[in-house]
């Protein structure tokens, strides 16, 4: 077993090429170790593709984002749907994930900075591009003209971090005519 | 039907104890019950009294007891059946009648001419009126019938007489019972100028014609109506035409049955006792009593034709005499060698029990220093050592087993053995004989057993051949399940008992307890990396499914983990077929070597 890299430049590590490793494990030690394992290399994958969802379907069908994880075509071995369940919701749990659209169990946006770590990216890019105090709409952070650490954050997962700057007082949520703003503070720190 | 054709109308005003004959008895009665006329309700019969005496049953009519009582005779009935009923239908007594015979009472006159007294012709004894009709029938002092004399066959005149004993079997068709009850015989000449029916015009007959004058349709033949009674009471009814022979005789005989209904139970008593009376078959007793001396009576219508009967009635007496003295004594000779078989059986049963009682006295005395040992291991008591035990004891025990009393390799069975503990323990020491083969077999044959071959066995089938191999007195799950914790010290090697998650239950040698089979599996997958549960099961040389279950336990442990074919990309089974393969679990200590990010 040896890492090796995938064709986006993603060095897979050693345990994705083990055949157990796609299958679940009755033995709760071993499998925690899998999950641990399993979680890492989901969210390791993610934020080298800047991945924000996964899905069960992922798993069912090939010809996604995530092939490169859930199927190791070298070993013949794929993760089944039912697998990466319940791969989701140990995560879920851990939160490093949660559920997207809520109530439901197929989809989660993951976590691979935590809303906390986000906030601080959110607060140091409007310091950085000068656009403290100023009133911005959700839109200008997602899709920003010059591609930013936060470009694609889904609508949910900003929203938690504003909320997080809210509360220590380095952003206000503004309602607008058309939507909802956020101004950056400079904030306690 | 069947009531009309087998039954006596009887005045029920009558208490039961005066219509009784003089050797009838009565025997049991049960009131509330109500009878069947074959399948029908007999209207007139629905609530009376049955009595079943030992010839005959009656039945006294609650509503009008003079007019609607009646007797039936008990040899009419040829099969009985009893029903329990069910909700609201009372339990039945159904009497299947003998469609041959014919109710001998069916008219007054009968049943008082049973009711005179007679004159024997041989012995001239006047016998009394009130016996049964069988018994009615031949005289009670030399057994002569009472119509022996007028009305003498050939047959019996000629055959019986030179070689008067081999007649007996004989005797008993030749007895004049049915056709001559009237007390004499029918006319027999042909003085008589009776017309004939033709049975298909109807036209009345000339007796001597052959054939029908008007149709010539073969005609009756006139003898036959000496032996049938009805033909001839039909003929001599002013009548134009013809009857069919009897109306009695076109019934179906499966409707001739009478059924009593109990409406207020009793029926399982009275239903035993009408067997009884049917089995005891009384009427005929008396009739056969009076055959055995029947050869005497042959001779004596012999001597009484020549006028000698005066003579004669001595010596009829005595042969009479002679041979019910003979039944006699054969009998109780019978009864008195039974008598002295059953003494002397008992004799041995208490023999037995005595020498059994004795041995397991000395035998106990034996066991008391091993179980006044302070390490109260129970099986210091329980085994019993053979040199513990007398050279008397052993010398008995030896020769009842010569003696096949008791073979070696008999089943235990609680009753050999008192105590419960002690049961069990040797209950262990036969089951470690049929798994590892008894030690003592005949040193030039390999022992044998369910498990000299192999290591591991379900429980189930082991169960199973332990009955097997018992046959007697076979043990129940709980008392195998008992037995198994004293297999270990009973078997070498020691034979254990596991249950592995799924409930599966085995007995194993030590190679196959679960830190041994770990090591070997953990070896063989250090060999080959990756082994399905099958090539491991090949290796072990044990079914499939017991490999699984003994891998899954040591997956419990962590050491191996599996690798379903379910989620190979292409290929690979899927549902039950696919299987699984285990390898080494290398990961516990496995660091992350994948991308990082600072």
């Amino acid at each position: 077993m040896g890492t090796t890299d995938g064709h986006a430049g993603f060095r897979l590590p050693s345990i994705h090429a083990a055949h157990a490793f796609f299958t679940e494990q009755p033995n709760p030690t071993t499998q925690s170790v899998f999950t641990d394992n399993w979680t890492r290399l989901i969210l390791s994958y993610a934020r080298h593709r800047r991945l924000f969802v996964i899905r069960v379907e992922d798993a069912e069908v090939a010809g996604g984002d995530w092939d490169e994880i859930l199927r190791n075509e070298r070993i013949n071995r794929r993760v089944l749907p039912s697998y990466l369940n319940s791969l989701i919701s140990a995560m879920v749990s851990r939160n490093l994930a949660y559920y997207e659209p809520p109530k439901q169990t197929r989809s989660v946006i993951l976590l691979w900075r935590l809303p906390e770590e986000w906030a601080d990216v959110l607060h140091s890019w409007g310091t950085a591009t000068g656009q403290l105090n100023t009133i911005l709409t959700l839109y200008e952070i997602t899709d920003p003209p010059v591609p930013s650490p936060l470009s694609g954050i889904p609508l949910s997962l900003l929203r938690r971090t504003i909320t997080i700057l809210t509360r220590s007082g380095r952003a206000q949520l503004i309602g607008v005519a058309d939507g909802e703003g956020v101004r950056l503070l400079t904030g306690g720190k | 039907m069947a009531l009309r054709r087998y039954t006596t109308v009887v005045d029920g005003t009558i208490p039961i104890p005066a219509l009784l004959y003089n050797d009838e008895e009565l025997l049991a009665s049960q009131d509330n019950v109500g009878i069947y006329d074959g399948y029908q309700k007999a209207m007139d019969h629905q609530s009376g009294t049955v009595h079943v005496t030992t010839h005959r049953l009656f039945f006294m009519n609650v509503r009008s007891a003079a007019t609607q009582s009646f007797s039936m005779d008990l040899s009419h009935v040829i099969r009985t059946d009893h029903y329990t009923g069910l909700f609201k239908s009372s339990p039945k007594v159904t009497l299947f009648l003998d469609a041959n015979s014919v109710s001998n009472s069916g008219n007054g006159d009968d049943a008082d001419a049973r009711f005179e007294s007679w004159e024997c012709e041989v012995c001239s004894y006047r016998n009394p009126p009130g016996l049964s009709p069988a018994a009615a029938q031949v005289c009670s002092l030399c057994g002569v019938p009472r119509n022996a004399v007028p009305a003498p066959t050939s047959q019996t005149s000629s055959g019986a007489l030179p070689t008067p004993l081999a007649s007996f079997p004989t005797s008993s068709t030749s007895l004049p019972g049915t056709p001559s009850r009237s007390g004499s015989p029918p006319p027999h000449g042909n003085g008589d100028p009776e017309s004939i029916a033709c049975s298909a015009c109807t036209f009345l007959n000339h007796p001597s014609l052959p054939v029908c004058e008007m149709c010539f349709t073969p005609l009756p033949v006139v003898s036959q109506r000496f032996g049938n009674n009805n033909n001839t009471r039909t003929k001599s009814a002013p009548s134009s035409r013809p009857v069919s022979p009897v109306s009695a005789a076109a019934v179906d005989p499966a409707n001739l049955l009478i059924k009593l209904s109990f409406r207020k139970g009793g029926e399982k008593a009275l239903y035993n006792i009408l067997k009884r009376a049917l089995k005891a078959r009384v009427w005929e007793v008396s009739r056969y009593r009076h055959e055995c001396g029947f050869f005497c009576p042959l001779i004596a219508v012999e001597f009484a034709r020549e006028g000698r009967s005066e003579r004669f009635r001595g010596m009829a007496n005595r042969n009479v005499n002679a041979s019910v003295k003979n039944t006699q004594t054969e009998l109780s000779d019978a009864f008195q060698d039974l008598e002295a078989l059953m003494v002397k059986a008992r004799d041995l049963v208490q023999l037995a029990a005595e020498l059994n009682e004795k041995l397991n006295a000395s035998s106990t005395i034996a066991n008391t220093p091993g179980s006044a040992s302070p390490t109260g291991s129970i099986f210091a008591v329980t085994s019993l050592a053979p040199s513990a035990e007398p050279e008397e004891a052993k010398f008995i025990r030896s020769s009842l087993s010569q003696l096949g009393l008791q073979m070696t390799n008999a089943p235990v069975t609680p009753d050999m053995i008192r105590d419960e503990r002690r049961w069990i323990g040797e209950l262990a020491r036969e089951l470690a004989g049929i798994l590892q083969g008894t030690s003592d077999d005949t040193p030039g044959q390999k022992p044998s057993g369910i498990m000299r071959q192999r290591g591991i066995v379900g429980l189930d089938e082991v169960w199973g051949g332990w009955n097997r191999a018992r046959g007697v007195a076979l043990i129940p799950p709980s008392t195998f399940l008992q037995t198994l914790q004293f297999l270990p010290d009973c078997t070498s090697p020691p034979i254990y008992n596991r249950t592995f998650k799924s409930g599966l239950r085995v007995l194993h040698t030590p190679p196959y307890t679960h830190a041994s089979f770990t090591a070997r599996l953990l070896g063989h997958l250090m060999l080959s990396e990756v082994l399905t549960t099958s090539q491991v099961a090949q290796e072990e040389k044990i079914t499939i499914s017991l490999t699984a279950e003994m891998i899954e336990a040591v997956e419990v442990d962590g050491v191996v983990c599996r690798d379903d074919e379910r989620s190979a990309i292409r290929g690979g089974g899927s549902g039950s077929g696919s299987e699984l393969r285990w390898t080494l679990n290398m990961f516990e200590e496995y660091v992350w070597d994948g991308q990082t990010f600072d």
